[in-house]
């Protein structure tokens, strides 16, 4: 198989590059630091070049320059002559680089912001609220034609679960209610609310652990090169990348040591 | 012993660090590809698009970047395969500013895999900014919100777009989502409002957060983390074999996960343990 | 006016955006359609306000020799430089043998996925230190999270006797306490959510125009 050297190049700068903000696990260093700047410089501008070729151009500059070239020749420019309005936003939203006209800024803001606002509200207020309390509701007669009081077969499910999830969801909405005291009676559904708190958090600690495991893993099979077909790794030897990049940083960050070099803060090292 | 114990869990973290990369690295050296179940909610998912008739179009929106790469680009993967291989026409976008350069290559390897045709086919409309926006938008009116492909080319002009327009057009949604914007934000702003059918693949980290969802069929299935991906692929290529010479990473990284979530509970355990023995000591 | 109008046009412009949830009329979609196309815009051209403003903030640094001024110089070369082949390959960007291309998937992607991937090592330093079952709730918080990473993996799945049962309870955990306490917090959210929503809309929040 061949590989353009561009390729092979790549693969190369992917293995070092990943071992560079590995050696991070070991302590601070500007190896890493370097190859944490890089990382900002470069996916600010993927930002923006994708900013620019998704959005930008298509929704607004393609239909301004639509309309400009229809009203050149003097014919009628259409719908695409509203795209004036956002180009006239955005130079708006622009003059909050002029501290002297930077309040003109607040409207394409005030815009934005006010449309998120509409938008978030009805959102919650059906997905997260009127959906989630009207499923919360169990049918225990249906629950019971189908599953009976507990049926371990269906993962526990049956008119206790159904109970428990909407007396739970209770028990939690009280434990965050703070309007009023929480006396005795309320201190009991409470405590039950903050042992179902106590489950769903748990549950999440375990699959955090998950996908981050997952991720080392990613960057595990590209350093083996597991990630490769044979044939690709009979040209990239990824294997031998990954131990010269090792041997390379530990020259390098040896060197650094040894003239004195500091981690800057003790994050990193402290025990 | 007490030292010990104290020392023990004063230990210098990179110790902790390095188990980690040897249960990460010992599996993937020496696999040893133990068997794993399919849950219910991934094939639900799966059934769902196996049912789907020759012709019927599905809107992929493919919001991940490489921080999320191992978990569910091999859902991502196995879906398109799935898709192409029962003749379903693939309209892929995404509102990660940072995705395209990873989703639409692999969009075209695949694509390229079942000999379908760019625009006839598949098509992909590339990144909208606008988060929220843009998914209110793609459920009002998709060729205002994406008037080209990623390429330029009007989507007017685009066969796969024909008759295409709101995303109620689509026969499913499926939503390959890595966290903000992604299915919450799906299911928030367009999946009530216009009842669509939607599937998410999500991180694992995202995963409980989204199971409310799927009880309250919000979601139609949902695939979470590396297991589910796997799972996806388990069902995708009974035979383990993948058309077109590629890999199951996440079938393969499963014995990993195996000795990484031992590794983590054994450090909890231990962890417990001295704690406990030097506080009754204290 | 430099208070009044951004108020009117946050009045205006949420009441509209709530309104295209429930009125579905053609003139009214006109309407809100296009709002949302100017919203988009505005969103992408807040990343070029962003880097506007990256760009004043580190060439002091840089010009003035500060601490860390030879990387905010590397950042902003490296952000120079993949801008520059972004433009230049265009709508080309992305296709096989693109400088973007290489960009991308040489250092990008190892970088971000790499950054990401030193989570693993920190959450297993963080297990061993600061995950201890000092009472009944962290004892309940632990008991369910090994339950979970037990069973979500093969090797607790195919464990003799009880794999099959520890599927069951960790479906049953994550269906029933974990619905439980997951609706109750967006049921909260959502709450909090409409109340700030409502603020913003009505002018009793603003501090997005610099109050």
């Amino acid at each position: 198989m061949e590989l353009s050297t561009a390729t092979l190049l790549g693969a190369w700068v992917s293995i070092f590059l990943t071992i560079c903000i590995l050696s991070f696990l070991y302590e601070d260093n500007p190896v890493y630091k370097l190859a944490e700047h890089l990382f900002l410089g470069v996916s600010i501008a993927v930002s923006v070049v994708e900013a620019y070729y998704g959005t930008f151009k298509p929704n607004m500059l393609d239909p301004v320059g639509r309309a400009a070239t229809a009203v050149a020749s003097g014919s009628d420019p259409g719908w695409d002559a509203v795209s004036v309005i956002p180009l006239l936003l955005c130079g708006v939203l622009f003059l909050k680089l002029v501290p002297k006209l930077s309040w003109v800024a607040r409207i394409p803001i005030a815009f934005l912001v006010a449309m998120f606002a509409g938008l978030k509200l009805t959102g919650e207020a059906n997905a997260n609220l009127m959906t989630q309390v009207a499923e919360s509701m169990p049918n225990l007669g249906q629950l019971w034609i189908d599953h009976g009081l507990w049926d371990w077969s269906a993962d526990g499910a049956g008119v206790i679960s159904g109970l428990v999830l909407v007396l739970g969801l209770c028990a939690c909405l009280l434990h965050f209610y703070f309007s009023a005291p929480h006396n005795r009676p309320l201190r009991v559904v409470s405590r039950f609310g903050v042992l179902m708190l106590m489950f769903g958090f748990g549950a999440s600690f375990g699959y955090t652990v998950m996908g981050r495991i997952s991720l080392a893993i990613g960057r595990a099979q590209e350093l083996l090169g597991l990630d490769r077909s044979l044939e690709q790794n009979a040209v990239v030897h990824p294997r031998i990348a990954t131990l010269a990049s090792i041997v390379l940083l530990v020259g390098v960050l040896a060197v650094w040591k040894l003239r004195g070099g500091k981690p800057e803060s003790d994050e990193a090292t402290e025990s | 012993m007490f030292d010990f114990l104290v020392r023990f869990q004063a230990m210098d973290r990179r110790w902790i660090f390095l188990g980690m990369a040897i249960a990460i690295v010992l599996p993937l050296l020496f696999p040893f590809k133990m068997p794993f179940r399919v849950d219910e909610r991934v094939q639900a998912l799966f059934d769902e698009v196996d049912r789907l008739p020759a012709g019927s179009r599905v809107l992929v929106s493919a919001d991940f970047d490489p921080g999320s790469r191992p978990e569910i680009e091999p859902f991502y993967r196995a879906n398109l395969h799935h898709l192409f291989r029962k003749d379903v026409k693939i309209v892929v976008l995404t509102l990660w500013e940072s995705a395209p350069p990873l989703v639409q290559p692999i969009l075209e390897e695949i694509a390229g895999i079942y000999g379908k045709t760019y625009g006839e086919d598949y098509v992909f409309l590339g990144y909208k900014a606008g988060r929220e926006v843009a998914i209110k938008s793609i459920g009002a009116d998709i060729p205002k919100t994406f008037p080209t492909d990623s390429r330029g080319t009007p989507v007017e002009r685009i066969p796969v777009m024909r008759g295409i327009q709101k995303a109620a057009d689509f026969a499913l949604i499926v939503n390959v989502s890595s966290g903000n914007p992604g299915t919450k934000e799906y299911v928030m702003q367009i999946q009530g409002q216009y009842n669509l059918k939607l599937a998410s693949s999500t991180t694992a980290v995202s995963g409980p957060d989204y199971i409310p969802f799927y009880k309250a069929g919000q979601l139609f299935g949902l695939a979470a983390g590396m297991p589910g991906s796997a799972q996806y692929e388990k069902l995708t290529f009974p035979d383990g074999k993948v058309p077109g010479g590629g890999k199951l990473m996440a079938t393969a990284s499963m014995d990993v996960l195996n000795l990484g979530h031992l590794y983590i509970m054994a450090l909890i355990l231990f962890g417990n343990l001295a704690y406990f023995i030097t506080r009754r000591r204290d | 006016m430099k208070r009044t109008l951004p108020l009117i046009i946050t009045f205006f412009v949420g009441i509209v955006m709530v309104g295209e949830f429930f009125i579905p009329h053609y003139g009214y979609r006109m309407l809100t359609d296009e709002f949302l196309q100017w919203g988009l815009v505005l969103a992408a051209a807040a990343y070029l306000l962003g880097i506007v403003n990256l760009i004043q903030v580190n060439i002091p640094k840089i010009t003035q020799r500060k601490p860390d001024w030879f990387y905010k110089l590397i950042m902003l070369l490296s952000l120079a430089i993949t801008l520059a082949i972004g433009f230049i390959g265009g709508q080309d960007r992305q296709v096989e043998g693109a400088a973007y291309r290489w960009v991308y998937s040489s250092v990008f992607t190892p970088l971000s996925a790499t950054m990401f991937s030193l989570l693993a090592f920190y959450i297993a330093s963080a297990a061993f230190r600061a995950f201890r079952a000092r009472n009944l709730d962290a004892g309940l918080l632990l008991g369910a999270a090994m339950l979970v990473m037990l069973a979500r993996v093969p090797i607790g799945e195919n464990l003799p006797y009880i794999g099959e049962g520890l599927g069951h309870l960790m479906n049953w955990i994550m269906d029933v306490p974990n619905t439980a306490a997951r609706r109750s917090i967006f049921i909260g959210g959502a709450l909090g959510a409409i109340a700030t929503g409502l603020r913003v809309i009505l002018g009793l929040e603003r501090s997005h125009l610099g109050d």
